[in-house]
């Protein structure tokens, strides 16, 4: 497909619809019209109605609208990423306007947001030879793969030693760092739409090798802007990064203590209520039901019945230990064998087990070998066969 | 006008670091504690149906932290609204609920354990701007320092009037079973321990402290059925400060005044000084001792160190609980306030019983440097 500036004719038009802005064409009704000539070129009617927009890809010369657009194909592009001057362009001719032309004034801007080229993964990746900084990787030798998934995806090696930068087509073995993800992840992260830790943390940005090395690297180069862009001037907007992190020390009290301390044995209790006779697991100091103290702890389980299953395919990290959790896991909800139906509690599910589980089976808990008194004393539970 | 019955109070005893029990276990101690004194019930019929409850999300390290505990409070099944703040706002809400005609009969209930995370002033931190307010370190601690420099120059308070502050909290703490600090201290103990934050010493500070503090309050229909020895709630008011210092004059008490207007309006107070007869105020440090009992009218403005030479706190019985120098936790601080005025009124003080008090007023504030205040008046 020819493109101009880097960007083709239809691009334009594909993302009308993206670029929409409803609030901004609450009392308009328009249709305008736009012939483009030349290579990439064809016709296209859009129409505007309070707040609404279709675009039509149309066979011939589209005419009878508010307004017509006539252009070539170079200068329409041009215009449209303002690398070509729009009123040189009318006044030169090679824009023509059949018909309203305040409409294209008045209308166009309050109803799509600026266009920007379509960015591909290979073409931030192909400039990174260029965009090197040699005086920020003085003693730097590493190796960084890139394995890009999807649409646009691709594999390739970025060398960087004795303050040079080389880039081969395919994914060495000895890489210092690999980074794998969705091609459209790493083009979003190049453009600032995506940040960094948040594509890390939730699964979409998967990191083998030396994460430090990963991290450092952005430093090594400029930042990606894409051609035709016209470099933005951000937002005046101030983010602060910082988790704030108070350490606490819980009490537990006896029944809580009771039940970690039963975990080292490989032991389960329940709490029982002295008037309706519920078991609560874990433990608690009272039955909420019949707000009456509970004493009593009976010992339950190990082995349970499984009531409600969820599988999580998305990343997220475990407060316990701070790491993200592998994917797909599980959120296992059983009865413990011996414990009232009602009251289920929940651990997690051997990884091994996800296809195979299903509510009624019976599963048995799996220990850790050193057990210190933490609900990960218990690995998980797997089912019982 | 309806009048809301207090029908009893139950005060857990403070501590720096109940570390042998959960807060929810805390939370059960005191609502046995009412259910024992007025035989209140939970049940369908004629059970109680509405309850407040107090805590912060903060200090318990939870998001909407009234989740784990609603069992503790009986609220299982019932309604249940939390009172982000200190928790003598939840009496002000709970007092809507019955003046509202909305429910007969309210279980209030607050927590605090300051113990449970590693710095209380770490938490406080997290009350400020993330961007002007934390970055600089601001806590409760470190702004009411910078309140007292001010407010000393205002009335001429001096290191040993504030001194003699803390004296006497413990003194009169050493006789109320609830308070945490009983140790009894002389002035150079106070005046020569470690500074914190000048002119703040270790000892102008409360300690940090747990505790749980559980009402029933009830229309003025309903209370029989639970005590035959009320104490009605008259009055109620607060008001809220700017958040940002720069924009207070922080020796002023325009927030507290305001509150202490409003609460003594609905009440029908005139003259505080001649109306009330015992006063609790949540002073979070020395010098907040005299200053609240100036917002509250008890002598005039700047006159708070003059207040505490003549003796004005045992001619008004202030803080015979010892206070909150004596040790609770700052999300209840205003709650132990005002239990001590209820059973200070129904005569069931024991050691620290004053005599012929017939209207208390109690005291709370949130925020750092008295933000925001509330104020309760409560009668025979």
């Amino acid at each position: 497909m020819a493109q101009y500036f880097g960007t083709a004719v239809e691009d334009i038009f594909n993302t009308m619809e993206e670029r929409f802005l409803p609030e901004g064409t609450v009392d308009v009704d328009v249709t305008i019209g736009y012939n483009i000539s030349g290579e990439g070129g064809g016709h296209w009617k859009v129409t505007i109605k309070e707040g609404t927009l279709k675009t039509e890809d149309m066979d011939g010369e589209v005419t009878d609208c508010t307004a017509v657009l006539n252009a070539n194909a170079e200068t329409f592009v041009g215009v449209t990423l303002g690398k070509i001057d729009a009123g040189e362009a009318f006044s030169s001719g090679s824009i023509k306007v059949d018909g309203d032309l305040t409409v294209l004034i008045a209308v166009l801007p309050k109803a799509f947001r600026p266009f920007k080229p379509v960015v591909k993964a290979s073409s931030i990746v192909e400039s990174v030879e260029e965009r090197f900084r040699p005086e920020k990787a003085e003693g730097v030798d590493i190796k960084i793969g890139y394995d890009l998934s999807g649409d646009g995806g691709g594999q390739w090696t970025v060398v960087v030693k004795d303050q040079t930068c080389a880039l081969k087509d395919v994914l060495d073995d000895d890489c210092t760092v690999v980074m794998r993800m969705e091609a459209q992840v790493f083009v979003d992260l190049n453009q600032g739409k995506l940040d960094g830790a948040t594509a890390f943390t939730s699964g979409q940005v998967k990191i083998d090798g030396d994460i430090g090395a990963a991290g450092k690297s952005s430093s090594l180069f400029e930042k990606y802007v894409a051609e035709g862009a016209v470099e933005e001037q951000g937002e005046e907007l101030i983010s602060l990064k910082c988790v704030p992190s108070i350490n606490q020390r819980y009490a537990t009290g006896p029944l809580m203590g009771t039940w970690f301390n039963g975990l080292k044995e490989k032991k389960f209790y329940a709490a029982k209520c002295p008037e309706c006779g519920r078991t609560l697991v874990p433990p608690r100091e009272i039955c909420a039901q019949c707000r009456v103290r509970c004493n009593e702890l009976v010992e339950v389980g190990p082995d349970a019945m499984v009531t409600l299953i969820d599988v999580v395919y998305y990343a997220s990290p475990d407060p316990l230990t701070g790491k993200i959790r592998e994917t797909p896991y599980t959120a296992l909800f059983m009865v413990l064998d011996g414990a009232s139906r009602d009251e289920s509690f929940a651990h997690d599910l051997n990884p091994r087990d996800i296809d195979r589980i299903k509510p009624g089976m019976k599963v048995r808990p799996v220990w850790s070998e050193k057990r210190t008194g933490s609900y990960k004393d218990l690995l998980y539970f797997e089912i019982a066969d | 006008m309806k009048r809301v019955a207090v029908c009893a109070v139950a005060q857990h005893k403070c501590d720096s670091n109940i570390w042998h029990k959960r807060f929810q276990g805390m939370l059960l101690d005191v609502l046995e504690d009412i259910q024992e004194q007025t035989g209140m019930h939970f049940s369908e019929k004629g059970g109680v149906r509405s309850i407040v409850s107090s805590s912060d999300d903060v200090f318990d390290a939870r998001t909407i932290s009234d989740n784990a505990v609603t069992d503790v409070l009986g609220a299982h099944y019932r309604e249940e609204e939390k009172m982000a703040q200190e928790g003598l706002n939840g009496i002000g809400y709970a007092m809507s609920i019955i003046l509202s005609g909305h429910d007969d009969v309210v279980y209030v209930a607050g927590h605090c354990k300051e113990s449970q995370g590693e710095s209380r002033n770490m938490c406080t931190n997290l009350s400020y701007d993330p961007f002007y307010g934390r970055a600089i370190g601001l806590d409760y601690t470190n702004v009411a320092a910078l309140q007292a420099r001010a407010y000393m120059e205002k009335s001429g308070l001096t290191e040993e009037q504030m001194a003699k502050v803390v004296v006497r909290a413990r003194q009169w703490a050493a006789k109320n079973p609830y308070a945490n600090a009983t140790e009894q201290v002389e002035l150079g103990d106070v005046m020569y321990s470690p500074m914190l934050c000048d002119p703040i010493r270790t000892m102008h500070a409360y300690p940090v402290s747990d505790g749980a503090v559980a009402f029933l309050l009830a229309s003025e229909e309903k209370a029989h059925e639970y005590t035959d020895n009320p104490v009605w709630l008259t009055g109620f008011g607060s008001c809220m400060d700017s958040y940002f210092l720069g924009d207070r004059d922080l020796a002023s008490n325009f927030a507290l005044k305001n509150a202490a207007g409003r609460a003594y309006r609905m009440a029908g107070v005139k003259d505080a000084k001649k109306e009330i007869n015992l006063v609790e105020v949540m002073d979070c440090y020395a010098y907040q001792q005299p200053m609240w009992i100036e917002g509250l009218g008890f002598c005039g403005d700047g006159e708070g160190a003059k207040f505490i030479d003549e003796e004005g706190p045992e001619k008004y019985n202030v803080n015979l609980s010892g206070g909150m120098l004596s040790g609770n936790p700052i999300m209840t601080g205003g709650l132990y306030r005002a239990a001590e005025a209820v059973i200070q009124l129904k005569g069931e003080a024991g050691a620290h019983q004053a005599s012929d008090v017939s209207r208390a007023v109690a005291q709370s504030t949130t925020g750092g440097a008295g933000q925001f205040h509330t104020v309760v008046v409560l009668e025979k």
